[in-house]
């Protein structure tokens, strides 16, 4: 459980993070999302001590952070950025290995770790375990980047941007790939974007910032449904917001008994993704079936409707 | 590899290098090369003292004063960069650039009198006109590491000390290297100037050219230093392709 308690940085006079409470529960996914300038980076970099605040104190497992050494404490908390800084003299098993070596791990648990997470990642060890980062590609660039991130299993990770760089294709993949990494291991997320579908699509909980404020901490149903003021409502976007709410529900939830021609739909697939085939493919109604494509009923486009209205 | 040591490049180096090892090792072959260029019947090749040995020694005081302002330009360079150092920054460039405007035949004449002749007085003008070329390359290759690197090399829990000899030297390093180069190499052409005050070196061939207004001396005492400046030089470019080539393409900052 991390805890933030009255955090406050003050830069020349202006507070760029004023009086942040906010508690994470270990093992969620929390997105800080917000525009540029809300403060929702120097937030981020405040929880490893990137930056000192100015007031407040930030609790991890109950323990004050600025209590340990900051080197001691990094050591034990993943970071990766939209940029990746990747060491660019380093072979990427090298820049995974980063934090391990570190803490002193021997040669062998190094390399049998190093070996795990390329594997975890999608990454051909012997491909590119010697390979330069400048040498592979930016989705290749980004998942070392969080490969790199997690060497040492922390138990928290943070991350700024992580996808920023990627185009949307690769980009929806390692959104995938996170959450399921994520829920693999367990570990507790604390990333930041500007981008509200993908923290709606990836947080347990959406924190919006405006103006170093925290605007509303709630999951993302709440903040997409009862938004707390103006400037929350106007960052999920009127238009976007039926929408939004889809992306949050399966298929396999709005199944009614009965029959349907045409492709089945996954029961797993977001509603989002069920109305756009419907739509698509001029239908008003498709078979649903399950994981091993054993039918499960049907879905109309008059229960997705009746799901992208605002709940009462 | 053997492939990469038979290119024309290489050849030509190697050619290069063997000329001039046969010249310093038997002079006296390469008489008639040179006797044109003597007058009333002088000799054309310099015996006062062996030519190897003044290379050698004139290798050796150029070497020697180099390492010294490496030292001296590379740790102050670190020093400036690290917060506790930042505010000597303008102080420490004055210095050195001072290093750098006193012409060495004036730093020669000042220091004679308090080191007396020979090669002590020579290594001082050579390591204080050294100095700027090493400091200013390695402050350049320090203060301009990409800032995403430098912010998650801390991140990762590197200590100040960790991060300076893990990451900012390595990615420095192709720039410290050209700093080298050019030290070594104005040095080697500067040290010329010590055989003024006694150090034993090339200049001294050159010297008794003037003097005695033999043209072969002075002419073989130049371009054996043109020739060393040069291989010198190549060997710094071809260590610092090998650094920059294992340190990766680096990378643009910002973006």
């Amino acid at each position: 459980m991390i805890e933030l308690s009255h955090l406050t940085k003050v830069y020349g006079g202006i507070a760029v993070v004023n009086d942040v409470n906010m508690t994470i529960e270990a093992g969620t996914l929390t997105v800080i999302v917000g525009t540029s300038g809300s403060g929702k980076s120097t937030l981020l970099r405040m929880v490893n001590r990137l930056i000192e605040p100015t007031k407040g104190s930030v609790f991890i497992e109950g323990r004050d952070v600025s209590m340990l050494p900051a080197y001691e404490l990094r050591r034990s908390i993943g970071y990766a950025i939209q940029n990746h800084g990747l060491f660019p003299h380093w072979t990427v098993a090298r820049n995974i290995a980063t934090v391990p070596m570190l803490l002193g791990w021997d040669r062998k648990k190094v390399d049998a770790r190093v070996e795990e997470l390329m594997e975890l990642f999608q990454l051909d060890h012997e491909q590119f375990a010697g390979r330069y980062p400048h040498e592979l590609s930016g989705g290749q660039q980004q998942r070392v980047g969080v490969a790199r991130a997690m060497a040492a299993k922390p138990a928290l990770l943070l991350m700024d941007e992580p996808f920023g760089a990627l185009d949307p294709i690769i980009r929806a993949k390692a959104q995938a790939d996170l959450k399921a990494i994520q829920r693999r291991t367990g570990t507790t997320i604390l990333l930041v974007t500007h981008d509200m579908a993908e923290a709606v699509h990836l947080g347990d909980r959406i924190a919006v910032m405006d103006a170093g404020h925290l605007k509303q901490y709630a999951p993302a149903a709440d903040i997409l449904a009862r938004p707390a003021d103006a400037f929350v409502d106007d960052l999920i976007g009127t238009v976007d917001r039926p929408f939004h709410y889809l992306t949050l529900g399966t298929v396999g939830s709005a199944v009614e008994p009965g029959e349907a021609d045409g492709a089945p739909l996954n029961a797993d697939a977001s509603l989002y993704e069920g109305l756009g085939a419907l739509l698509w493919s001029g239908r008003k109604t498709a078979p649903v079936v399950d994981a091993a494509g054993a039918p499960l009923g049907r879905v109309s486009l008059d229960t997705i409707a009746d799901r992208a209205a605002r709940p009462q | 590899m053997i492939r990469d040591m038979i290119r024309p490049g290489n050849l030509l180096r190697l050619a290069v290098f063997g000329a001039l090892l046969a010249f310093l090792l038997a002079p006296d072959r390469f008489a008639g090369l040179l006797a044109p260029l003597t007058s009333n019947g002088a000799p054309p090749i310099y015996h006062q003292s062996s030519l190897i040995d003044l290379t050698l020694s004139h290798l050796f005081t150029v070497a020697v004063s180099t390492l010294a302002a490496a030292v001296v330009a590379i740790g102050l360079a670190i020093f400036v960069t690290r917060p506790a150092g930042a505010e000597f920054l303008a102080l420490s460039r004055a210095v050195v650039n001072i290093g750098q405007t006193f012409p060495p035949v004036a730093v020669l004449a000042l220091s004679v009198p308090a080191m007396g002749f020979g090669e002590a007085p020579t290594r001082m003008a050579l390591f204080l006109y050294g100095l700027l070329p090493i400091f200013e390359n390695t402050l350049v290759g320090l203060s301009t590491l990409p800032p995403a690197v430098m912010e998650t090399a801390s991140a990762m829990g590197m200590t100040g000390r960790q991060r300076l000899l893990k990451v900012e030297l390595p990615l420095a390093m192709p720039l410290i290297l050209e700093g080298l180069r050019l030290s070594a190499v104005i040095g080697l052409a500067t040290a010329t100037i010590g055989s003024t005050v006694a150090a034993k070196g090339l200049g001294e061939v050159i010297v008794a050219g003037l003097l005695s207004g033999n043209l072969a001396f002075i002419v073989q005492g130049g371009v054996i230093t043109g020739v060393l400046a040069v291989l010198l030089s190549d060997g710094f470019q071809a260590v610092a392709r090998y650094a920059a080539k294992k340190g990766g393409a680096r990378p643009q900052t910002g973006a």
